[in-house]
């Protein structure tokens, strides 16, 4: 039997009111898993406390069989270099360039002892792996990038520090349609290319189902489906009929505004 | 009523412990040499050469308001060279540590709360953390060393610039001399008043920057937030730099 490589136990969360009530996931090795959701349902908070950024109320995150939170912050930063985190707006740093922004991204302990022609050439890979073109935008500022562009920045500084695992937060949320199609084409290439587990937290229903191994949909607090795409499609549950015709619906609109 | 007050002491308690956790992440990040020297010298940069420019503005018109307001009160009653010992006092002791604090608050204190504000909703501390750096020690040691750094220079230009102002005001108002200026100036004289000054500066160039920090990582609530914070930011810098000014003269003059 593999053992799951991350697991989410009765994971709780409130904010003003309860936003997770319960949550029990598995996610394993190797795979694509899509979390969806609607707006507001803590699909992100959940993401967040993979790694910290988002403290549950109560249960436990466990990563290769070990409890993230009652191991204390030696554990967090072990799993902190296991992990890259992709950013719904790329969370690019306004004073870097995107040089300095992608070298972030190379775990502190390593980043030391890389001369900068190093640190350089791994910045370039990185640059190179998410189809940018290193000349053109090394030593622009976040502020002189495309949508589109700061997104792939971000995904560059997730994968440089080389992890096993990407969180991907609404990686496809702001773009248009011919730029989303590109990201979860990426976003399928890199899962392939640097041997990656990946999360991905998406409103995009149709591109995760049809990228993703395994999805989960978040209702109501906890989760109310976990399994293949085609048990999801062919669900009879009537919150997830409705999603998807909600989905449907949002998508035949985007096609006739394009 | 008593839920206000619980609710108010709570509030404190939170800073308190902010303000505290933030200082052990910059000590610990000082004692162990993890900072940018050039994130020093950016901050020093931004915090103390391009406020030059005010600084000397602001310490210029106080001295010729100590001057013009000391000479219209003293010098039908006391010797005019008295006027000497006024300016250089008030500037040295006073107006420059405190008005170049003010200044400070509102040109730099801002700056750093809304900036830091601005990154904390825009998940760029997130971004620090998830990559495993201490984002309290990356954005706030470079800015506290630099704040202690520049203060005191700052301070000793407005005070030179009050007192050159100060002199001239009473050599145009009330023409007083330069010699009996100085005369005046060196018979009251100590010289720990510009330790008292020093002393002071820093104070304020270490408290503006460590309160801009830990308001800025406070932040929460998108542009709305941002300005509330910045609000409250420069109210709490005000009050405290006034405040160390009230214990300074208690505390280290006889």
């Amino acid at each position: 039997m593999r053992l799951n490589l991350i697991e989410y136990r009765q994971i709780h969360k409130a904010f003003d009111k309860p936003v997770l009530t319960g949550v029990d996931l598995e996610v394993r090795p190797g795979e694509m898993f899509a979390i969806f959701g609607p707006s507001g349902v803590g699909k992100s908070v959940l993401l967040k406390t993979t790694i910290g950024l988002v403290r549950p109320d109560r249960g436990e995150v466990f990563f290769e069989g070990e409890p993230i939170y009652r191991s204390g912050a030696r554990a967090m930063a072990a799993v902190r270099k296991e992990v890259g985190y992709v950013f719904q707006h790329a969370a690019l740093f306004d004073s870097m360039n995107v040089f300095d922004n992608v070298c972030m991204g190379i775990p502190e302990n390593e980043l030391g002892g890389l001369s900068r022609i190093e640190q350089g050439r791994r910045v370039w890979r990185a640059l190179d792996l998410v189809n940018l073109d290193p000349r053109e935008v090394l030593s622009a500022t976040p502020a002189e990038l495309s949508g589109g562009m700061k997104k792939r920045v971000g995904i560059a500084r997730a994968i440089i520090g080389t992890p096993r695992v990407l969180l991907w937060d609404e990686p496809t949320t702001g773009l248009d349609p011919i730029n989303t199609a590109a990201v979860e084409r990426l976003i399928t290439d890199l899962s392939n290319r640097i041997e990656v587990t990946s999360v991905v937290v998406t409103h995009d229903i149709f591109g995760g189902l049809e990228i993703c191994d395994r999805v989960a949909i978040l209702y109501d607090g906890v989760t109310r489906y976990i399994g293949e795409p085609a048990g999801f499609w062919s669900s009879e549950d009537p919150v997830i009929r409705a999603f998807l015709d909600r989905a449907a619906a949002g998508a035949a609109a985007d096609m006739e505004v394009t | 009523m008593t839920r206000s007050t619980a609710r108010k002491f709570v509030v404190a308690a939170e800073h308190a412990g902010g303000l505290g956790e933030l200082t052990w992440h910059i000590v610990r990040a000082v004692a162990r040499g993890r900072f940018a020297l050039s994130a020093v010298v950016r901050q020093m940069h931004v915090m103390g050469f391009q406020s030059v420019s005010i600084v000397l503005i602001t310490g210029a018109l106080a001295g010729v308001v100590t001057s013009q307001q000391g000479g219209y009160q003293m010098t039908s009653v006391v010797p005019d060279y008295v006027l000497g010992s006024l300016v250089v006092e008030t500037m040295v002791l006073e107006m420059g540590p405190v008005l170049t604090g003010l200044v400070l608050v509102g040109r730099i204190g801002a700056r750093i709360t809304a900036e830091i504000g601005t990154m904390v909703v825009s998940e760029q501390i997130d971004a620090f953390e998830a990559m495993g750096r201490d984002p309290l020690a990356i954005l706030g040691t470079p800015r506290v060393l630099a704040g202690i750094l520049v203060m005191p220079l700052l301070v000793g230009i407005a005070t030179v610039s009050g007192c050159a102002t100060g002199y001239l005001g009473a050599n145009l108002d009330s023409g007083l001399g330069l010699d009996r200026f100085l005369y005046g100036a060196r018979v009251f004289w100590n010289s720990w008043d510009i330790a008292f000054s020093l002393i002071k500066s820093v104070s304020f160039g270490l408290f503006i920057p460590l309160i801009a920090v830990h308001m800025g990582f406070r932040t929460s609530g998108g542009a709305e937030g941002v300005g509330r914070t910045t609000t409250q930011a420069v109210m709490f810098m005000t009050v405290t730099v006034l405040v160390l000014d009230a214990l300074a003269a208690p505390l280290l003059l006889d």
